[in-house]
């Protein structure tokens, strides 16, 4: 067969495939690009899996605007091209006014340019870097925090509740995410007047960190250790730190949010301190409570981390604003977004500033006392690090 | 803090590392001797041996048999892998081994994805295991875990001695490295053999993955494959080939990766993989049969 | 084919292309155009991996180190002064002050790649067989550490962002066209004949005069130019990338190109590159699963990479030098082909 001839063959069958794809007039289509597999997927996935639990709820309750919700779910595979594709065929074929997807700013960066250039908005329910929609333009929406303002309320939190003075600060160095988290912790806690008395790096993956805390057990002792760490690594380090005789309390992000924390390090975990969006336990508040037993039922385990709850709440942000707009037109959905004033999602409430694309957010502290989580404090930084 | 119980930590850390290293490293390394492959796919039995184990555990079996079971699981599969995918290619050029190894890889990391998810789950270990053994006053500290490893390295170790060099299919074994057609004219069942080889192999991966997954308290579909990357430096510094030379290698690289990190400066420790790496690279061109191995042919 | 035949068949193929260009975003959507898009760049990724790994014998798994390394260099170089200030503060004087339009950046970004090609070549390409794979696949691991870690140039493991998005379909289907031309004079040259007889037999080549080094690493050199170009086009596509794009998932998926389509020949990587780019598009929109009215299939991501990595190890049994082997397409009927 000749180039062209296989072209052409191929090019048909992709036009066929993709026409193929029944477009209903009665449902609101909503575009959903996960990396549910991939690197990414173990983040993705369980937002994808509290998306369709919200889902099932507004659908069950009639719908937006009297028309079902339908979500047109993509697998992106981790893979920048085929999250290009996958942008372009939300837009071009199905034709989605609205989007969400990805807990990473990579990914968001990868699709964001071409919703920006087709006027689509899009909302992101866990990248939390905050620069992300100034990085891309008006279209590019948070549901979650940004990282300046979690780290900024950890920073708070050492030197109040755990009156930490000098803090070691050990990082992975191998995503944005923890290495923005770290910077963005020592600018604040610098600024309140601490000290940062010795720093390491480490990649995920790694599994032993003896290395890094015979280190730390060498130097002068910290009051604090704050650890920026992705959620696979973390039970881990705090295990491995607690074995070496490390007992001062371990703080971080949100990436500690996942059951692997106190399933993996056991009673090491005690003493772990982490800034994260919504308190996820059975005596929390209510729409949390329900929550985690639907997603127990739908899934048959618990949420995997706090993305699911977040996943859950983007949805539901984003029927709120298809209702508030009245249409399903992207630039009044868009506005409709923008102008969200508190939205009561369980991950707390979501309220965009005049022309500011990240939600003025309260942080969540959590701890760990008896293998067990607590409300350790809510958090809203006094003194937050320009992203 | 005494330096004296500074390096001795340290080399404990080695001692427990190099022998997760050299688990992986020796079954790389028996499978190059023979087919001369080099097996993209090995670091994934210990993800299979990891996960069997895990789902033995959810059945209800105690951990020791599950334990057990999962290095039966892993060498199970290391054959099936063998006579599926390796045998119809046994032969060709290296290209297409390492190609076809490569692939078998993405098969079994994305399988697991679909079966398992690609979130990383907990792997629950008896409580004694986590148990922290502390000397002069915490200043030197190992767990059980590290303990296990090594006892456990040190035991597969011996049975493999003693296979090698004491039962016929060990002999024959290595009488199929040595040269694998001369092996098949003097009337040795190759097939039979290369099963055998690539089940210890697979086996000694599961049970690396088992205590990686024990160590880590995790297991995930992708596991296996920075610990492969690892063993492949082990097993060619070590000379690759030669089940000594992996041994050694594994313990080498082991302790190489964690001195960079404990006594050079923090600046140095990032580039600790591209250290090993260029390790790596030097010794392909300086010393491309490694420490340990025989002659062969691999530059111009 | 005659040298006059050789000139109106590649007059013919660029017409064709050009005329294809011209008129297929008025026919199909932007999602198709943008996979045609992907396909040029994987195009000219995968037939310049195909000029070392298969007509000279020396499997590299490094290549994709090349294609980030034209990435970030074209990245840098093509960044505007205002997203330098942003994004790379730290940069040294004489990087921050300079803007490149697209055409001189990828070309600069090539160029990088050749000297460092030729730095990583010289003693590697001395290695043969699997010592050379595992050798590159080093250097590909290397490449990756020192860009998480060279944070003044590439912001390390964060998002390197604010790239122009300049790739249209004309640019890639142009480099296209360019690569296949230069690689094409090459390989069906004497050089090219050098190439092979190093690649069937190391020892009978030198007996005839033939000096390995330098053919293997010449090569690897000019692979590596259009690796670097290629890098360049990816990242002035998508805009934005991290050291983890190019890593083992990439160099999977172009490996998996090469050899489907077959290695020993230009057309077997293009061919490689059309069929595999078509099937997992396809393969990822099936994978979510059918809806036949009356039962339905439910979604299994993943899948897709199952059935993709099953038919490259089927492709490995019973056609190990892929589809097309060592054959290239003429142009049918329209030039009399000959063997070169």
């Amino acid at each position: 067969m000749r180039p062209e001839m296989r072209f052409a063959i191929g090019l048909a069958l992709a036009a066929g495939l993709a026409t193929s794809a029944y477009a209903a007039d009665d449902t609101i289509k909503i575009g959903a690009p996960f990396n549910v597999t991939g690197a990414l997927s173990s983040l993705d996935a369980p937002a994808l899996n509290g998306a369709k639990l919200k889902l099932k709820e507004i659908n069950d309750a009639g719908g937006v605007l009297g028309k079902k919700l339908e979500l047109v779910i993509y697998d992106t595979k981790t893979d920048p091209t085929v999250i290009a594709s996958v942008a372009s065929q939300l837009i071009n074929q199905d034709k989605v006014p609205v989007a969400f997807g990805f807990t990473d700013s990579d990914s968001v960066l990868a699709l964001g340019p071409i919703f920006q250039q087709a006027g689509v908005p899009f909302i992101t329910p866990g990248a939390t870097s905050p620069k992300l929609p100034e990085q891309i333009g008006d279209q590019v929406f948070l549901a979650c925090f940004g990282d300046n303002v979690q780290a900024a309320a950890g920073a708070e939190f050492v030197a109040g509740k755990l009156a930490g003075k000098n803090v070691y600060l050990l990082r992975d160095n191998s995503t944005e995410y923890t290495t923005l988290l770290a910077k963005y912790f020592e600018e604040a806690f610098t600024h309140n007047g601490g000290t940062i008395i010795g720093r390491d790096d480490y990649k995920s993956g790694d599994k032993t960190f003896t290395a890094q805390i015979t280190k730390i057990k060498a130097g002068a002792k910290p009051d604090v250790v704050y650890v920026s760490a992705m959620p696979d690594d973390i039970g881990l380090i705090v295990k491995q730190m607690r074995q070496a005789g490390i007992t001062q309390p371990i703080v971080g992000g949100d990436g500690y949010d996942t059951p692997l924390l106190t399933q993996v390090g056991g009673k090491a975990s005690n003493d772990v301190y982490y800034s994260t969006h919504a308190y996820m336990a059975a005596d929390s508040t209510p729409g949390i409570q329900k929550f985690y037993t639907d997603y127990k039922a739908a899934y048959g385990m618990d949420p995997e981390n706090a993305f699911a709850a977040l996943g859950y709440d983007t949805l539901g942000l984003i029927a709120d604003a298809i209702t508030r707009a009245g249409s399903t037109d992207p630039a009044k959905i868009r506005d409709a977004i923008a102008a969200t004033d508190g939205f009561a999602g369980i991950t707390g409430s979501i309220t965009f500033p005049k022309d500011v694309r990240v939600p003025a957010k309260t942080v969540t502290m959590i701890g760990v006392k008896d293998e067990k989580l607590f409300l350790a404090g809510e958090v809203k930084p006094t003194f937050i690090p320009a992203p | 803090m005494n330096t004296g119980f500074y390096i001795a930590q340290q080399v404990i850390n080695a001692i427990s590392l190099g022998s997760l290293y050299a688990l992986v490293a020796i079954g790389l390394s028996m499978v190059f001797g023979i087919l001369r492959m080099t097996n993209f796919a090995h670091g994934d039995m210990m993800m299979v041996g990891a996960f069997g184990t895990l789902v033995l555990g959810w059945l209800g079996l105690p951990f020791g048999l599950a334990f057990l079971g999962g290095i039966a699981i892993g060498a199970i599969a290391g054959v099936i892998v063998e006579r599926t995918a390796y045998r119809p290619v046994r032969g060709s050029a290296d290209v297409t081994l390492l190609l076809t190894s490569l692939a078998v890889t993405y098969i079994l990391e994305n399988l697991g994805i679909l079966v398992f998810s690609s979130s990383p789950r907990n792997f629950p270990i008896p409580d004694w295991m986590n148990e922290a053994l502390q000397f002069y006053d915490g200043q030197i500290t190992f767990t059980q875990i590290n303990v296990a490893t090594i006892v456990l390295t040190a035991v597969s170790l011996g049975f493999l001695g003693w296979f090698v060099t004491r039962t016929d299919a060990g002999l024959g074994m290595r009488a199929a490295a040595e040269d694998l057609g001369a092996a098949q004219l003097v009337g040795l069942d190759v097939n039979k053999l290369i099963i055998v080889a690539f089940a210890i192999a697979s086996g000694f991966a599961g049970l690396a993955g088992i205590l990686w997954a024990a160590q880590s308290g995790i297991v995930e579909p992708d596991m296996g494959f920075t610990p492969l990357l690892k063993a492949f430096v082990a097993a060619i510094i070590g000379g690759f080939g030669s089940i000594a030379g992996a041994l050694l290698g594994g313990y080498i690289l082991g302790a190489l990766e964690v001195f960079i990190v404990a006594f050079l400066p923090s600046e140095v420790s990032p580039y600790r993989d591209a250290i090993v790496f260029a390790l790596l690279i030097a010794f392909l061109l300086f010393r491309p049969n490694g420490l340990l191995n025989r002659t062969q042919e691999v530059k111009l | 084919m005659s040298r006059a035949a050789a000139f109106v068949a590649t007059i013919v193929a660029v017409a064709v292309v050009a005329g294809l260009v011209a008129i297929l975003p008025q026919l199909v959507n932007d999602y198709i155009v943008r996979v045609v898009i992907v396909m040029c760049i994987s195009g000219v990724l995968v037939a310049s991996m195909g000029l070392g790994n298969g007509f000279t014998g020396v499997f590299s798994l490094g290549h994709v180190g090349f294609v980030a390394v034209g990435a970030y260099v074209s990245g840098i170089l093509s960044l505007s002064q205002a997203a330098k200030h942003s994004y790379l503060p730290d940069l040294p004087g004489w990087l921050s002050g300079i803007t490149l339009p697209f055409l001189p950046a990828t070309i600069v970004a090539g160029l990088v790649c050749v000297v460092l090609a030729l730095v990583v070549g010289a003693p590697l390409m001395r290695l043969s067989g699997y010592f050379v794979s595992v050798a590159t696949l080093g250097f590909l691991i290397i490449v990756n550490v020192v860009l998480i870690n060279a944070v003044d140039f590439t912001r390390g493991a964060r998002t390197f962002t604010g790239v122009p998005l300049e790739t249209t379909l004309r640019w890639a289907a142009g480099w296209l066209v360019v690569t296949v031309i230069v690689l094409a004079r090459v390989v069906y040259s004497p050089t090219g004949r050098r190439y092979l007889s190093v690649r069937e037999d190391v020892i009978a080549a030198r007996a005839v005069g033939i000096k390995v080094l330098p053919a293997r690493l010449s090569a690897f050199t000019l692979g590596a130019f259009f690796a670097g170009v290629g890098g360049s086009l990816y990242g002035h596509y998508l805009g934005s990338f991290s050291p983890a794009s190019f890593y083992m998932a990439y160099t999977f998926a172009l490996i998996s190109m090469l050899v489907i389509g077959g290695m020993q020949s230009i057309s077997g990587a293009l061919v490689g590159v059309v069929v595999v780019t078509v099937l997992s598009e396809v393969l990822r929109n099936l994978e979510r699963g059918l809806d036949f009215g009356a039962f339905a299939i439910p979604p299994l991501y993943g899948a897709s990479q199952i059935v993709l990595g099953i038919i490259f190890i089927l492709i490995m049994i019973f056609r190990p030098s892929g589809i097309m082997g060592d054959r290239e397409f003429g142009l049918g009927r329209f030039v009399k082909r000959k063997r070169a």
